[in-house]
């Protein structure tokens, strides 16, 4: 942890236009559950479907792919990295910095958002508020890890990230049951089923395979960013 | 004493062309950068890959056809079925016309010659129209031309001729709306993944929200506004209007469209907002 890069981190994420879309998604979650308020939906049954299609299902990957590879990625776009990795820091320590920037944003504006928006609807009632919460908080430092590893890997990072979190955990985790296994979205919805004890709230994936799998994920993608920024190459554009 | 040398340049007085021709030019070299040709390798990857889950379905239909003579999917809600993919397209590629002159500002360079700033604009505007078309329209021909060739009704029945050109006629529509609105989101910045994750992001707020929105309204036993909710996403906004021209059946899981014609009119709103959005940015983007 350095904090002057996390300090000039921080400034290029929240300095700039990036910070209305790190605003818009939590903004729009807050004004559904408003919206279902004021429409009489403010049943448990509503509050599971809207944390499960909006809150888990698009904020969060959506939320996690800007800040996660934002931290990073502009500045391997515009090759002002060669200014950070030629100073005596070292490489593991800038990704690990970067990825509790990248983390630190998700707390604020994936998880609180979250608590606050199934608060609304139904207060503490059987946990949900919680539960999806602190879902959220580990999914999102899980989502946090990974896309800072694709902003490196690759320069199109949010492609890919969106291909991912479109098309494999929505799409294909329908149809093939299999696939749920290893969706960060899953993982989230199995540690909220563990906090609450809503009965509209189902999960495919056991517990005992989330935590660890969001553990390991999270901690093998830190380390290999940290490997492939210690031996990172620059190459032109397009 | 001094003396101006002729050292040879030689005036041009061939035949000008024109601002016809460079806009077309321009057309034509966005159009071709949509799809990575000319360019690396590696930025084919991104929309071939799109461009062949997009014909999946329709050799899927196909196979159906000939062999357990069934239909597939409808014509008309091709596009809905697959927006998924096409939003995707639109995300990765949109940025990709308009961001590398925003950023290298090369602007003023294609400025200084015959193009004005608005023909530069419909330049982009056709570029990504037509790619979307294309990439709606070549997989529901293929569906039409293997109709064609099964021929699965046999000779008395005519094929479904006006279900497929009133799919191609929407799916042009579509892709003006889509292209304007993309074009107009990704060119207010000149980074590629900001543009890339802010279309995406509008585009998943309109279609995550429309289910919830819907469930809601249809709760509180509001049926009439809960149709109005499908119009948040463009998709289904134009399968309304499909509906209304043509009389297609509704594309969406419960319910149906507001009747009449206020999808339309929404649609050409939208369309114009976008247009408009795009030339005051590039009226600024110019002046700088």
């Amino acid at each position: 942890m350095n904090t002057v890069v996390a300090g000039i981190t921080y400034r290029a994420l929240l300095g700039r236009r990036r910070i209305f879309l790190l605003l818009l998604l939590p903004l729009a979650l807050i004004g559904l559950a408003v919206m279902l308020r004021l429409f009489g939906g403010d049943d448990p049954r509503s509050a599971v479907l809207l944390m499960e299609k909006f809150a888990i299902g698009t904020m969060l990957p959506l939320l996690g792919l800007i800040a996660g590879t934002g931290v990073i990625a502009p500045e391997i776009d515009d090759g002002t990295i060669i200014h950070l990795i030629s100073k005596p820091i070292s490489r593991p320590v800038i990704a690990t910095t970067k990825f509790l920037v990248a983390a630190s944003l998700l707390a604020v504006f994936a998880a609180v958002p979250t608590y606050f928006s199934a608060w609304l609807l139904v207060a503490n009632e059987e946990g949900l508020a919680v539960g999806f919460a602190v879902g959220s908080l580990f999914a999102g430092i899980a989502y946090a890890a990974v896309f800072l590893l694709l902003g490196i890997v690759t320069r199109h990072a949010v492609t890919i990230g969106i291909i991912y979190a479109l098309l494999w955990e929505t799409l294909v985790g329908g149809f093939v049951q299999g696939a749920q296994k290893f969706s960060i979205q899953q993982w989230a919805e199995s540690i909220a089923d563990s906090i609450s004890d809503s009965p509209f709230l189902q999960t495919q994936v056991t517990l005992g395979f989330a935590v660890p799998a969001l553990v390991i994920v999270t901690v093998v993608a830190v380390y290999w960013s940290g490997r492939r920024l210690r031996a990172f190459s620059l190459t032109g554009d397009e | 004493m001094s003396e101006i040398y002729d050292i040879g340049y030689r005036h041009y007085d061939g035949p000008r062309l024109g601002r016809g021709y460079s806009t077309r030019a321009l057309t034509l070299h966005s159009l071709r950068g949509i799809f990575g040709l000319g360019r690396t390798a590696r930025s084919k990857i991104m929309p071939f890959a799109l461009f062949v889950i997009m014909l999946l379905p329709a050799v899927v239909s196909i196979a159906m056809m000939a062999l357990i003579k069934q239909r597939g999917m409808p014509y008309s809600s091709f596009a809905v079925t697959m927006q998924a993919v096409v939003a995707i397209f639109l995300a990765s590629q949109s940025p990709t016309v308009v961001a590398p002159d925003l950023r290298f500002r090369v602007l003023p360079l294609y400025l200084s010659r015959p193009i004005s700033i608005m023909e530069y604009v419909a330049a982009k505007v056709v570029a990504m129209t037509v790619a979307l078309f294309l990439l709606v329209a070549v997989p529901l021909t293929l569906i039409y031309a293997g109709e064609l060739l099964i021929d699965m009704d046999g000779p008395t029945v005519p094929p479904q001729t006006k279900e497929y050109l009133a799919a191609m006629a929407v799916a042009l529509l579509l892709a003006l709306l889509l292209a304007a609105f993309g074009l107009a989101i990704s060119s207010l910045t000149p980074r590629r993944g900001l543009g890339v994750a802010s279309v995406i992001a509008l585009y998943l707020l309109s279609s995550a929200s429309v289910p919830v929105i819907y469930a809601t309204l249809a709760s509180a036993d509001n049926e009439e506004g809960a149709a109005w909710a499908w119009l948040l996403n463009p998709f289904w906004l134009v399968d309304a209007v499909q509906v209304w021209l043509f009389n297609t059946p509704a594309a969406v899981p419960e319910g149906g469209y507001p009747p009449g014609p206020a999808p339309a009119i929404i649609t050409v709103v939208l369309i114009a907002v976008g247009l408009g959005a795009l030339a005051l940015r590039y009226r600024k983007a110019a002046a700088r």
